[in-house]
């Protein structure tokens, strides 16, 4: 194990490098193209022996290699961003219905028009109800660890789903950040090869996703039961991970929590910056004010988000995409989670963060000073985010 | 935490130095993260890369404002962009230039001909590596030692005389840089 510099997007390759994968279909976008020109270059230098790489001529295609690859049994990798995932979207629930356990990195980025290279999140939680598991990484370290355990939980037979495992483009895409590589003896111990279940093979004839009419209600219904599955096989692969790599995580990631009065909900690497300047409102301001981390977005942690926000007075979902003319994605999802506490917080919503408009530590104390406000009058907030006041308007 | 902005055009090598620059503090044990801010990035458009650097983990993300240290590759920026932006009367601004810079801020201005060393050195207008000698000599935040593993690590895949002459290029850069 050794430390190194590298990008989200390297971190990205490196461990798609480490699980062996047999196959990667490609096709380029910004800000993913870093993460797949690293592993094209990897494959030609010979480092990557047995992984064969594709480029498409477009996402669709990407997505619909994949399927037929995975669907023969090969354990597959790609990546893509902003419209190359919508491109795919309707070949995502066709892998996730013919139960394929493809591993996918996206790299949020906003969503055209007008044209935007920077990061939020819409093009992400646009594939919440595709049947695809759905995490989110926080920083560098976090995109290698989550794609190795994402090939865990995709292959296990109790949840045979496709997972996607988002970073926040140029934030993370583009940033050098110290990680820990691990080598790829501890990777095979923790990932072994893949064993495929149900698969087309040569003298072994099967129909995969065929018209069913009648048993359509069924096989929603399993993918549904997989789904939920996920969370108790997460549990599971969180506590291999940290006795085989030596670093700990949890369904949400919870910080400063224990006597937290208010509390932050984030995602994503706006996080980091939350989470200093929760330190600073904490020591200057004597603010007792905590994060929560939303690091699973599907399956949804319903009961880990609940414990964790209970003895909260006030909470701030934080939300970087924009539904017009709803508001903020999640945070109709976290209030729905709440609503059936005893004692429930007051819960504000705050949209920032748009095609990628800076998320500083200013702006986490002005949401919290907001959210003080909001608690004061009793009122929750809806109506707060990020642009200019112009726009603000109409909201 | 110390905070580096570097001011270029594109295709003149901004990003690889603050890749460089992050390389070397990461050599000397330091925390580091450095990346650049582009958009449709062309050749010849302005362009910035950022690093920070601290002694422990690093929580501040985006855009650096505040920088402690401004690098600025290519002179004729200076009637574009406010180069000087967030700096104090702590801080400093290398330009690559010939002459003399009179720029309206409180931080330091020096400047050095980092284009000339590169031509006489290298062969070829090669300055953002050649720039780094300057920011290690007047900032101390580098060393010139770290910054010779950065180059060849990040040049590695380049000609072995190329790697030296950039080299050579940077510790001349260092030696006339006050």
């Amino acid at each position: 194990m050794k430390q190194t510099l590298v990008t989200g997007n390297e971190a990205a390759a490196w461990s798609a490098r480490l699980v062996r994968p047999d196959y990667i279909p490609t096709f380029p976008i910004t800000p993913q193209t870093e993460c797949i020109e690293t592993l094209a270059r990897w494959i030609s230098d010979g480092e990557m022996p047995g992984t064969y790489f594709d480029r498409m001529e477009s996402e669709h295609s990407v997505m619909s290699a994949a399927v037929g690859a995975a669907a023969v049994g090969a354990r597959v990798f790609t990546a893509t961003s902003s419209q190359g995932l919508l491109l795919m979207h309707e070949v995502l629930y066709i892998a996730a219905g013919m139960r394929l356990p493809i591993v996918m990195a996206t790299i949020s980025r906003g969503l055209s028009a007008p044209v935007t290279l920077w990061s939020d999140h819409n093009d992400f939680l646009d594939q919440r109800d595709s049947g695809w598991i759905m995490l989110h990484a926080e920083n560098n370290q976090e995109v290698l660890d989550m794609i190795l355990q994402a090939y865990r939980i995709a292959e296990d037979p109790r949840v045979l789903l496709p997972v996607m495992v988002n970073m926040d483009g140029y934030v993370l895409s583009f940033t050098d950040e110290p990680i820990t590589i691990p080598s790829h003896e501890m990777v095979d111990e923790f990932l072994p090869a893949y064993t495929p279940h149900h698969t087309i093979a040569k003298g072994r004839p099967v129909t995969v996703g065929p018209p069913v009419l009648d048993e359509y209600t069924f096989f929603r219904s399993q993918n549904h039961v997989a789904a939920r599955n996920a969370l108790d096989v997460l549990e599971e692969v969180m506590d291999d991970f940290d006795r085989i790599f030596g670093r700990r995580y949890h369904m949400v990631d919870e910080f400063m929590l224990e006597d937290a009065e208010l509390v932050l909900v984030t995602q994503g690497s706006m996080s980091t910056t939350a989470k200093a300047a929760i330190m600073e409102m904490r020591e200057e301001e004597g603010i007792k004010v905590g994060l929560l981390r939303l690091r699973v977005i599907r399956p949804w942690p319903a009961r880990a988000i609940a414990a964790a926000l209970k003895n909260a007075n006030a909470v701030a979902v934080i939300d970087r995409n924009l539904a017009p003319g709803r508001g903020g994605i999640m945070y109709p999802e976290i209030v729905e989670t709440l609503y059936h506490l005893d004692r429930r917080p007051l819960i504000s919503s705050f949209v920032v963060g748009l095609g990628g408009n800076p998320q500083t530590e200013l702006k986490v104390k002005e949401i919290t000073r907001k959210l003080i406000d909001d608690f004061e009058a009793g009122r929750p907030g809806v109506e707060w985010n990020d642009m200019n006041d112009n726009e603000l308007e109409g909201l | 935490m110390y905070k580096i902005r570097i001011h270029g055009r594109g295709g003149q090598g901004a990003k690889k130095a603050a890749k460089m620059i992050g390389m070397a503090a990461f050599k000397m044990g330091k925390q580091v993260q450095d990346f650049a801010l582009y958009g449709a990035e062309r050749r010849g458009a302005p362009v910035m890369s950022f690093v920070r650097i601290g002694d422990s983990p690093i929580l501040e993300r985006g855009y650096v404002d505040d920088p402690d240290a401004v690098l600025v590759l290519d002179r004729t920026l200076l009637d574009l962009v406010n180069v000087a932006d967030g700096l104090d009367a702590k801080g400093v601004l290398i330009v690559n230039s010939e002459h003399e810079i009179t720029i309206d801020t409180p931080a330091t201005v020096k400047h050095v001909d980092a284009t000339s060393i590169a031509l006489e050195t290298i062969g070829k207008p090669i300055f953002n590596t050649t720039m780094l000698g300057a920011l290690a000599k007047l900032t101390d935040i580098i060393s010139i030692d770290a910054l010779d593993w950065a180059i060849e690590e990040e040049l590695s895949h380049y000609p072995k005389e190329l790697v030296r002459a950039n080299k050579d290029a940077v510790r001349k850069c260092y030696e006339v840089a006050k």
